[in-house]
């Protein structure tokens, strides 16, 4: 069932993506890797599908509920990017003007959108048809979808295979003049902000971004948002960009949740390194909420529905535990379906307040 | 959907990858590739960040497939001091199937053969898709220090073994001769 869906949903996704390639730039090489993107997900989505057939009465009640989230996200999401990406060697005066751009884009990048984004574009073409306001929103997030992929690749596309871990290595050393324009205001949602472990030496390097006022005292009254947050994530800038909005989302969640990931599963792998459970340990890809609330093994370790798929087709064990998957993932994800609404609901709370 | 993460993480360089890539190989074999090159990308940046001692690992010039890893001998062992050099080699099917680890430097130890084979069962049969070149480098830095000697590649360094105070010898004299 799955490797047909596969060849399916490339078929599926293929005038989808090229309509919005011809629209918006008409390069192939674009739309193939949005083909690739799209052909993993539409496989996630018939798991999903198979999986929560039962469910589907809930199920769809949340999708509204995703879907008119995501619409307001798209609103803002152009401009996010239309103020950022530019506005990296300009930001001098600008900052104030800037701030309301940095959040939206945060946001629309943290994975609560993200996944709602899969959903609701995934949804809006099978499920929801009829429904005009959907269907206008799955175009809108398509278009920027090839955008960001735009982007992506010609930011680094000359360079070739040889120096992507060389560019690892550098990013290490030298992304604080592209990134942290970026990104300087965003972390004041996040509680790690808060709690701030300020580094001095990080202000200096700032001077030449934000320009000569940028002293600490200034900064304080005239912008206060940036200087704060240049503080306080700035240790980890190699990592902050994935590890940030993941943190934000797992305080968001209940305890319980995480303690339940610490002990059970790997406490070896990758603790301190990914703020573990929001991405996959085998792939490395975010988890969605269909992957987060995908419980395959009883000893807790988690991972995503693409890599589970895999494993099941080789040697089917547990990854975690090295036991065979004794239980049909149907009956895992039932058992966990009522624990994965119960910790959707704090999440989309925390969005409401934070935009 | 993925390119939207990673406009704002680091490995920027993911996307562009498998551009090479894509024109020769079917599509199925492109996405196994560009997860593997995202997990290897990805394990180097955490290996980068965790800063564990004794261990290191890049990849070589041209190939993110082919790695160098470098483990220095543990304290109060008869490894201490000296530094071992390993090749690390990753199937297209990594991490669900493990890597090819093999010793460079000579590594006198009774689970380590002389072409430099190491009999370990993480690394065969006791796989898990979970590990990583970090958890391997740790895990042949521990076996240094706590051999099997019920099965042994090495015999002589099986039989050394109970006598640590020759065996230190024979460690300093192999690791000091050979450095051609």
């Amino acid at each position: 069932m799955v490797s047909d869906s596969i060849t399916n949903a490339s078929i599926h996704a293929a005038p989808n993506n090229n309509n919005n390639n011809a629209r918006d730039v008409g390069k192939k090489k674009r739309a193939r890797s949005a083909k690739l993107k799209q052909c993993k997900l539409d496989v996630r989505r018939e798991q999903w599908l198979s999986q929560g057939a039962v469910k589907n009465k809930d199920f769809k009640a949340e999708q509204n509920g995703v879907v008119e989230e995501r619409k307001d996200r798209n609103n803002h999401r152009p401009f996010g990017n239309l103020g950022m990406r530019p506005g990296g060697g300009e930001n001098d005066g600008s900052i104030h003007h800037h701030h309301h751009h940095h959040d939206s884009d945060l946001d629309s990048n943290s994975p609560n959108s993200l996944t709602s984004s899969v959903l609701g574009s995934n949804y809006s073409e099978t499920n929801f048809t009829g429904s005009s306001s959907s269907s206008s929103s799955s175009s809108s997030s398509g278009g920027c979808c090839s955008g960001n992929i735009t982007e992506d690749d010609e930011g680094g596309g000359d360079d070739g295979c040889l120096d992507d871990w060389e560019a690892v290595a550098d990013a290490l050393a030298a992304n604080e003049k592209s990134k942290n324009p970026c990104l300087e205001s965003p972390p004041e949602h996040d509680p790690i902000a808060q709690s701030g472990s300020p580094q001095e030496t990080t202000i200096g390097s700032d001077g030449p971004i934000f320009g000569v006022e940028n002293s600490k005292p200034q900064c304080a009254r005239t912008i206060p948002k940036a200087s704060g947050n240049g503080l306080a994530w700035r240790p980890d800038d190699a990592f902050r960009p994935q590890s940030l909005p993941n943190l934000a989302k797992q305080v968001s969640l209940p305890n319980s949740n995480r303690k339940h990931y610490g002990c059970g599963g790997v406490p070896w792998a990758y603790s301190g390194v990914v703020s573990a459970p929001s991405s996959c340990p085998i792939c490395y890809e975010d988890l969605d909420f269909t992957d987060t609330s995908f419980l395959p093994c009883l000893c807790g370790f988690r991972l995503c529905l693409f890599c589970h798929k895999r494993i099941l087709e080789e040697d089917s064990r547990c990854p975690g535990c090295r036991k065979p998957y004794e239980h049909e993932p149907v009956e895992a994800e039932a058992s966990v379906h009522g624990g994965s609404l119960t910790f959707r609901l704090p999440r989309s709370c925390s969005l409401i307040t934070r935009s | 959907m993925a390119a939207v993460n990673q406009d704002n993480t680091l490995v920027v360089a993911t996307t562009t990858a498998p551009s090479n890539s894509k024109q020769s190989q079917p599509r199925a074999k492109t996405v196994d590739s560009q997860s593997v090159l995202k997990r290897l990308q990805s394990e180097l940046m955490a290996l980068m960040m965790s800063g564990d001692s004794g261990i290191s690992a890049f990849p070589e010039e041209d190939n993110i497939f082919c790695w160098k890893g470098t483990i220095i001998g543990s304290k109060d062992t008869v490894f201490e001091g000296t530094e071992y050099r390993l090749s690390l080699t990753f199937p297209n099917d990594y991490p669900f199937k493990p890597p090819k680890v093999k010793f460079e430097t000579l590594c006198f130890h009774p689970n380590v053969d002389l072409v430099g084979n190491i009999c370990l069962d993480i690394l065969q049969d006791k796989w898990s898709s979970a590990y990583d070149v970090r958890t391997i480098l740790l895990s042949i830095q521990s076996l240094l220090g706590e051999p099997n000697i019920s099965s042994p590649l090495n015999n002589q360094a099986a039989q050394l073994w109970s006598n640590q105070d020759d065996y230190r010898k024979m460690v300093e004299k192999l690791y000091k001769s050979p450095k051609a």
